[in-house]
């Protein structure tokens, strides 16, 4: 069989359980590439080598004695490390937590593990999952697959970075603003966050909360549907957690009668590159039979200002309990209360993070709660409104991922740039709807663009269909060259 | 809108707890004031008569009820493995009150 890396994670589970390979060939398979190609990329924060070795072991065992297997059995997963996996650090890529070891499962983790998945290591973030470079990771930088100079995106970008080489072939996200979608767009994978509420919080580290959704980053759609039917549950410990049966998906092979909507007053000032490459994504999604119609989403402009507001409001109170007294880092230079959570703070916050809970404190304060984060609640609802008139028209609607290809590291300094760059991935988060990354090419430097398609909620597995009759049809699938290697 | 300048920022820090070096505060200041300006184009959008935003999900707008009952207790020593100070079974933090 081919190597390992080269499979689809479908694939490689298919032929573990045909026999093909081991579990533990599997696991040494990846554990030796990321020993190999961490250094340059920065993918994982931490590697769960002798832990994925054990339950390969296990699986192999329970395979010998023909025992029921599940669904990601001998899948190589890695975890966004702002994630729980019970007994192991979660540092959410930042000073605070560098010593913080889970006393409990995150609910999505637990759903892997339970379905035979071996999880092989905790991925690279902004810390707190505040970024879109990965640049703001206390820890070291990752760096994109596809071009080492240039940054993988974020948050997630560890987790796209590690897909994208191929040292694992799922990996989980956490998207706030885009944090799964636009790293897997800048690393030319695909990355989908579901509709809100779909896939459970529980033991996911808090940034926006009416905003953060977990999903899956993964090399093709059908691995990412997969993942969504063992992560996809409902979940007591999430008030929020959709009360609904999980779901299965099919795929159509065409798209008839598929109308898709494209608000082009929105995407006036696109980089001649990206309007091209979004164009020809049109063209192969009306070879497929769907119709593409323009729709009004005007006040898609003001995503940016609503986003930095509600983000940072639900930021500064998630991370008000990072006080330096119960868990986490504690100042050594305290000698008060206050300055415990005082020094502790500084200390342990880069300067993203601390930003982010001052803009988030300032919009909530007295005076300003009305002009700024009421105001910012309401225009929610004006973008609330306006989805639901644009899906009485249309089936999605289809945006680049970003306004560009993934850029050199160190290349944007200022923080309302970098907040800019999120326009095309808020939205869905801001209207809680189910969208997904997918690769559709490249830009003029040759780095990795992605086609968005957004869908009304609870229409998760539509989204995905959608995308894989695109991913079918044009093929732009592929690894980084220099990690496609014969071997490890 | 009031501006926002060096005495906001030394009260916004008293808000959120959070000590700055000299050079984190001329950088905060600049970029907070930059990004309040961007997002105060938010005044420009007629609201009025507009709802704020309560729940994202519209079609599960109900209530998530569950009875009041403790369970999925964290052990104790498991919660205090990850203290930074303890002592007897306890957190331990710097006294709180002043002697008489």
């Amino acid at each position: 069989m081919k190597p390992f890396h080269l499979c689809s994670a479908i694939e490689l589970r298919d032929a573990f359980l045909k026999g093909e390979a081991s579990a533990v060939q599997i696991a040494e398979h990846f554990i030796l590439r990321i020993e190999k190609h961490n250094k340059e990329i920065g993918a994982f924060l931490s590697v769960l080598g002798p832990r994925a070795l054990l339950k390969a072991e296990a699986l192999d065992k329970k395979r010998a004695h023909n025992k029921p297997l599940g669904k990601m059995a001998a899948i190589p997963v890695a975890i966004k490390d702002n994630m729980h996996i019970q007994g192991e650090i979660t540092t959410c890529g930042s000073k605070f937590l560098k010593n913080y070891k889970a006393p409990f499962e995150a609910t999505a983790v637990r759903l892997l593990e339970e379905e035979d998945a071996l999880l092989i290591g905790k991925t690279n973030l902004d810390e707190f999952a505040m970024g879109s470079t990965n640049e703001n990771s206390a820890y070291f930088p990752a760096h994109n697959p596809w071009n080492l100079k240039c940054v993988p995106g974020g948050s997630s970008g560890g987790s796209a970075a590690a897909v994208a080489a191929r040292l694992a072939l799922i990996a989980t996200g956490s998207d706030t603003g885009g944090s799964i979608r636009q790293p897997a767009g800048f690393c030319g994978v695909v990355g989908f966050k579901p509709t809100y509420g779909r896939v459970s919080r529980y033991g996911l580290v808090a940034f926006g909360s009416s905003l953060d959704q977990i999903g899956p980053l993964s090399a093709t759609v059908a691995d990412a549907a997969l993942s969504m039917e063992v992560m996809g549950r409902h979940c007591p410990h999430d008030a929020t957690s959709l009360d609904l049966p999980g779901e299965s998906y099919t795929f159509p092979k065409n798209l008839d009668e598929i109308k898709i909507g494209v608000p082009w007053s929105f995407l006036e000032n696109l980089k001649p590159d990206v309007r091209d490459n979004f164009n020809h994504s049109l063209d192969t999604l009306k070879s497929l039979g769907a119709k593409v119609i323009h729709i009004d989403l005007d006040i898609l402009k003001y995503t940016v200002a609503v986003y930095y507001i509600l983000a940072t409001a639900e930021a500064s109170t998630n991370l008000a309990r990072f006080d330096g007294i119960r868990y986490g880092v504690r100042s050594r230079n305290a000698k008060t209360l206050e300055n415990i959570y005082e020094y502790s703070r500084k200390e342990g916050f880069g300067p993203e993070v601390k930003r982010r809970i001052m803009l988030g404190t300032y919009v909530l304060s007295a005076g300003y709660q009305d002009a700024y984060y009421k105001k910012a609640q309401k225009v929610r609802t004006l973008m609330l409104d306006a989805f639901e008139k644009a899906f009485s028209d249309c089936d999605a609607v289809a945006l680049p991922i970003a306004p560009s290809g993934a850029f050199e590291a160190g290349s944007i300094h200022d923080p309302l740039e970098i907040y800019l760059q999120d326009i095309f991935t808020i939205p869905a988060n801001l209207a809680g709807l189910p969208a997904v990354s997918v690769p559709s090419g490249y830009d003029s430097r040759g780095m990795p663009l992605g086609l968005q398609i957004i869908g009304p909620q609870m229409c998760d597995v539509p989204v995905l269909q959608y995308a894989h009759a695109y991913e079918q049809a044009s093929r732009h699938m592929q690894i980084p060259p220099s990690y496609i290697g014969s071997s490890k | 809108m009031a501006q926002f300048d060096s005495q906001a920022l030394e009260h916004l820090k008293k808000l959120c707890r959070i000590d700055c070096t000299p050079e984190e505060d001329v950088e905060l200041l600049d970029s907070l004031k930059r990004v309040l300006d961007y997002v105060g184009q938010l005044n420009e959008v007629n609201t009025e008569g507009v709802k704020t935003c309560r729940y994202v999900l519209r079609s599960m707008l109900k209530n998530q009820m569950r009875e009041d009952e403790v369970k999925d207790l964290l052990p104790r020593e498991q919660f205090l493995a990850n203290a930074p100070d303890q002592i007897g079974g306890m957190i331990r933090v710097p006294p709180v009150l002043k002697a008489p």
